[in-house]
């Protein structure tokens, strides 16, 4: 088990519904590869520094995760295809 | 203009110039890397206010003669903003999108 952070940035136009459901597909990916969550970070709604996907706003989310190093590409794979997240990044600590 | 920079030089060059036994036209200040004289200051993506210091107004990485950084911390100050920059911490390029909203 390795410990890693993972930021993802959420379109801004979603409701909260809708967040706490991508948020949970990405809770129930993360324990399906008998990973953990130790901690969530909401960092809230930010200004980003430059355009993505055409929005000047997304909604930050810091998750300190500890996982297997070989189920985070399907991880990574899941995430760029998962709709509302419109950027992530994961960084091993 | 050029005339003047010329007489300037013919008299500068004409002139005996008192000679110096070093060279104390130019002294370098004594500098150290802050990261390695303040163990307390941690280089992260998430510390946008401290990156931006290390940045220029366009969002360039600062060079390490303007910064003093060693070069250990240096690479460290360029993978940090760099990860600030793919979530959108940090601008790539300074903030001329950021003019047009305004």
């Amino acid at each position: 088990m390795h410990n890693y952070e993972l930021v993802i940035i959420i379109h801004p136009d979603l409701d909260d519904e809708a967040i706490e459901q991508s948020l949970d597909r990405i809770k129930g990916w993360i324990t399906d590869g008998d990973g953990n969550i130790d901690k969530i970070d909401k960092w809230g709604k930010r200004r980003l520094s430059y355009q993505i996907q055409k929005q000047n706003e997304g909604i930050y989310y810091l998750l300190d995760v500890s996982m297997l190093p070989t189920s985070i590409a399907e991880l990574e794979r899941n995430l760029t295809i998962l709709e509302p997240v419109m950027r992530h990044m994961i960084v091993a600590k | 203009m050029a005339e003047e920079r010329n007489r300037s030089s013919s008299s500068g060059s004409s002139e005996q110039r008192p000679k110096r036994r070093f060279n104390t036209r130019f002294v370098r200040k004594p500098r150290y890397c802050q990261f390695c004289s303040d163990k307390t200051l941690v280089i992260n993506y998430k510390n946008t206010t401290a990156l931006r210091k290390l940045t220029t107004e366009e969002g360039k990485i600062r060079p390490r003669r303007q910064t003093g950084t060693c070069a250990k911390h240096q690479r460290a100050v360029a993978r940090e903003i760099k990860r600030a920059r793919h979530i959108a911490l940090l601008p790539f390029t300074g903030g001329t999108w950021e003019e047009k909203i305004r």
